[in-house]
């Protein structure tokens, strides 16, 4: 009767859906993830490529014959390396200083400056262009109280924004070298009889190298990605990522947009790949004694002065911004008319462009945690050729400038079977596939974490496929698929490089109703949209940190917007 | 071990708190030149802030350290002419052999060529001669073991101080490498303080041996003191096994300067030596090694101190058999060396065993700890 009853369900037609689902479904899931990355990243980046070739009257090279002929294209490379080359060696240096200081500084400061440094992660980078508008604009209340005719729309002025923006960048991968470094190699050589700045040249920096390499070539890459400062400060000079928006928004110029976006795409694949593949495990492996109890050392002057004196300006000028933006938001001109006001916080086109921007986040947010859980199953645990290549496109999205991926969108999804344009879809999945990598790490870090063989416990317990996917898989995977979540929500909120060729007008999103206001001098509407975008950005890190405590899954340390 | 000359390195009531927490309580000894003075206890004791201190890694909260007559407990290490060898060698990673050992001699600008001679001088110390050209990673543990000595002994330093040097060693390499920092110590003569948790270490390199247990002295002295005439329990028990055996003294003869104790096991005599004074009535503990104590068939009475049991368990282990003997409701550990020579015995025999009249006691109120 047992057997009738077995066989009786063996024929069933749910039974048979339910073997077959079984069998396949880490395939089924691997095909649908395939097709989703080809169409949302690796086509728009290919109708790029096609479209920097290929005129009105087919293959052609001369958009980049172009770029080379006029000094205005070859500029904007060349001003972007500048940037990229001059912030990369300032923040080496600030951020080791600030690590520097953390990690084996006075006890007293170590807190405070930490937290400091960090700050700049709360807010999107453009903050800094319009905190420096607002104390040294052109009515600039610094400007204005010590009568300084300083021009921020420069060349200082676009690299010390971008510097404020990145110092966490650098700050957090130097602190995390340092922190790592045997603390009886620096003992022993002050055993030895050697100073404080001695051991800094000879022991600290030849050991921290791998890593203060890591730091500059990320704040590189970052740099000459990065949208909003080049375009607010920029003035009259010409940079690679601005120039591409203007290109489309000014000329409509599709190729020309399209060359400059590669362009701009080279460094960072160079950067990409070395970073990922001739730098990864590079570093000193040292003996480890136990840990002992080692207390904060008297730092000399000779090394305690210069590092105040490169941190401590440092650390004001990101209080002042974070200062005036906050000012900003709740009287009329900071420093011209300081009565207070709330027009500019209860101010209607603000509030939409931030509803507009959780919407949008909140889908991306969603729908990038879906993708990016299965994304990391399926590379994890699948059996199938072109796993590398998966991962690899998945990842990629993060290591290309959000403008190439911004152009490709436009181009991708302007024409049928993928008619796109003007819809608020365009944006969303524009931030999925843009952010997923970051779930896709989390998944991958969790997977790492439990062995396949619970899996194959439970198969042995008696469990079939669905059923371990549902009840072990899915409830492990949870705190990688909600750092997913609030992360590509946090990034979609600040993104603005490639979402702002995605925006039709009349619907603003905060990002690029800041930057626009920002762009008019509009800084109080841009500074109060601002403080409502960074509350939702603390609250985000606020429920990462605790997902970071309670699991060991940090992803609030990414930085790319 | 008394010395006349002046030490090399006085400590004078060092005491350190870390926070609330107090680490070192008083700690006072000197320690003279060309000695090797280990300090051993348990983890947590306080010996690595110890010689932290010592170093000047650490500040400490109250104290003096007298180097050589000089006071240098408030110098930076750099100031002082100690030398440490961190637990994890602290090679610099990014030197070759060559230039760590020669590290210190080029901060104080010794010329070119006098620190290549020194450092050939240093190889070939530490039996690493032909070697001073690899890098730190291609070189064996043990190596890098004597990188980290050759370089702390490059500039001659007053005290040499040496953090677990061996307890990132296996097992084997430990024992070889124990002989070898304790032979150049004793060629080149250099006061040395050796930290350690282990006891037997502790026992086979030192002089003298300083036990500290909860950031106090228990005990300093030479190895064979520390083992025989421990000063309390916690060190009885610290340094191998023994059997504590109570009891109270009953008869004390001046003149034999022997006494008689009654113990659970029967009336015991027991030598006094010369320091310890006890009086009829008092309580005192009997420290019996298990070497010490011998079999015998249950035949045999006509032995002083002999007492009568039925072995329990037995264990052989080659070198000797371990026997655990019932009397009473007490258990008394036996060590029977070399056991192919002597009369074995099985689970249930009865027998008779002695306790030699040299046992230590202590009197009851030492416990510490």
């Amino acid at each position: 009767m047992a057997a009738a009853a077995v066989g009786g369900v063996r024929n069933s037609f749910v039974y048979k859906i339910r073997s077959f689902i079984n069998k396949n479904l880490v395939n089924l899931f691997a095909g649908a993830l395939f097709a989703l990355l080809a169409i949302f990243l690796v086509y728009p980046i290919c109708a790029v490529l096609v479209n920097s070739f290929w005129g009105e009257d087919g293959f052609t090279l001369s958009f980049y014959k172009e770029f080379f002929e006029y000094n205005f294209y070859y500029w904007s490379l060349f001003n972007t390396l500048i940037l990229g080359f001059s912030t990369m060696i300032i923040l080496v240096v600030v951020g080791f200083c600030f690590a520097y200081l953390t990690t084996r500084g006075p006890l007293s400061l170590r807190k405070p400056l930490k937290i400091i440094a960090l700050l700049p992660l709360a807010a999107p980078p453009y903050i800094f262009s319009i905190s420096l508008i607002t104390l040294l604009g052109r009515n600039g209340f610094i400007n204005n109280w010590l009568n300084l005719n300083f021009n921020i729309y420069s060349w200082t002025g676009v690299i010390a924004a971008q510097c404020l923006a990145f110092l966490p960048l650098s700050y957090m991968m130097i602190e995390n070298v340092l922190n790592s470094l045997n603390p009886s190699l620096e003992e022993t050589a002050a055993d030895m009889g050697a100073s404080e700045a001695r051991i800094i040249r000879s022991i600290t920096i030849p050991l921290a190298a791998p890593g203060l390499l890591k730091a500059a070539l990320l704040v590189f890459v970052m740099t000459i990605a990065e949208f909003g400062n080049p375009a607010i400060l920029g003035g009259r000079l010409p940079f690679l990522a601005p120039d591409t928006y203007l290109m489309i928004t000014g000329e409509g110029d599709f190729n020309m947009a399209s060359v400059l976006s590669l362009v701009l795409i080279v460094p960072c694949v160079i950067i990409f790949f070395l970073h990922n593949y001739v730098l990864k495990g590079k570093g000193y492996a040292t003996i480890v004694g136990k840990p002992t109890a080692t207390e904060p050392k008297e730092m000399s002057p000779v090394v305690k002065i210069p590092f105040l004196l490169i941190t401590i300006p440092a650390a004001v000028m990101i209080l002042l911004s974070f200062g005036v933006i906050l000012l900003g938001a709740f009287v009329k001109i900071v420093g011209v008319d300081n009565t207070f006001i709330i027009d500019h916080i209860i101010n209607t086109q603000s509030n939409i462009a931030i509803w507009n921007s959780i919407k949008v986040s909140l889908a991306a947010g969603l729908f990038g945690a879906v993708v990016g859980t299965l994304l990391a199953y399926v590379i994890m645990r699948g059996k199938f050729p072109g796993k590398r290549i998966m991962e690899m496109m998945a990842l990629s999205g993060f290591a290309l400038p959000g403008t190439v991926i911004g152009v490709g969108y436009i181009i991708a999804f302007n024409r049928p079977p993928f008619l796109l344009t003007g819809t608020i879809w365009i944006i969303i999945l524009n931030c999925v596939f843009r952010f997923v990598a970051v779930g896709v790490e989390a998944g991958i870090s969790k997977l790492h974490q439990i062995s396949i063989e619970i899996e194959e416990a439970s198969a042995d317990l008696g469990a079939d496929f669905i059923t371990i996917f549902i009840k072990i898989i899915l409830p492990i995977m949870f705190s990688a698929f909600v750092a997913g979540f609030i992360y590509t929500f946090m990034t979609t909120m600040m993104s603005l490089s490639s979402v702002i060729f995605l925006v039709t007008p009349g619907f603003d999103l905060a990002s690029v109703y800041i930057y626009l206001t920002a762009q008019l001098g509009e800084l109080g509407l841009a500074s109060a949209t601002t403080v409502k975008m960074i509350a939702i950005v603390v609250v985000c890190m606020a429920i990462l940190k605790i997902i970071a405590k309670k699991t060991g899954l940090d992803v609030s340390k990414q930085q790319g917007v | 071990m008394e010395n006349r000359q002046s030490p090399m390195l006085e400590l004078i009531d060092i005491y350190k708190n870390f926070g609330d927490v107090k680490v070192l309580k008083g700690i006072s000894a000197s320690i003279a030149k060309g000695e090797l003075l280990t300090f051993v206890g348990p983890s947590g004791c306080g010996k690595t802030t110890l010689l932290r201190i010592i170093g000047g890694f650490t500040p400490l909260t109250s104290g003096k350290v007298i180097l050589d007559g000089e006071n240098i407990g408030a110098l930076p290490p750099n100031m002082r002419n100690t030398k440490m060898v961190f637990q994890s060698y602290a090679l610099f990673p990014h030197m070759n052999v060559r230039k760590n050992i020669g590290f210190g001699l080029k901060l104080k600008k010794w010329p070119k060529k006098k620190i290549d001679d020194r450092v050939e001088q240093l190889l070939s110390l530490v039996y690493m001669e032909g070697l001073g050209d690899r890098t730190i990673d291609r070189i064996s543990g043990g190596q890098q073991q004597r990188v980290a000595l050759a370089r702390a002994l490059a500039l001659e330093p007053k005290v040499l101080l040496l953090d677990e040097p061996l307890s990132n060693l296996d097992a084997n390499l430990r024992v070889v490498m124990r002989d070898e920092i304790r032979n150049i110590q004793e060629r080149i003569g250099v006061t040395t303080i050796f930290v350690t948790h282990d006891q037997y270490e502790a026992m086979s390199i030192s002089d003298r041996i300083l036990v500290l247990s909860n950031g106090v002295i228990q005990q300093i002295g030479s190895p064979m003191e520390i083992y025989e005439k421990p000063a309390n329990q916690f060190i009885a028990g610290f340094v191998g096994y023994v059997n504590f055996l109570e009891g109270t003294v009953k008869k004390a003869d001046p003149r034999a300067e022997t006494i008689s104790v009654s113990t659970e096991y029967g009336s015991l005599t027991v030598a006094t030596g010369n320091q310890r004074k006890v009086d009829i009535g008092d309580t005192v503990v009997i420290i019996i090694r298990p070497e010490t104590v011998t079999l015998f068939p249950a035949e045999r009475t006509d032995l002083p101190n002999t007492f009568h049991g039925r072995v329990e368990s037995k264990m052989y282990a080659g070198n000797l058999a371990k026997y655990t003997v019932r009397i009473g409701d007490k258990a008394l550990v036996i060590d029977q060396y070399n056991p192919k020579d002597a009369i074995q015995f099985q689970r249930g025999d009865d027998v008779t065993f002695t306790i030699p009249e040299t046992v230590h006691i202590l009197a009851k109120p030492a416990i510490q700890a």
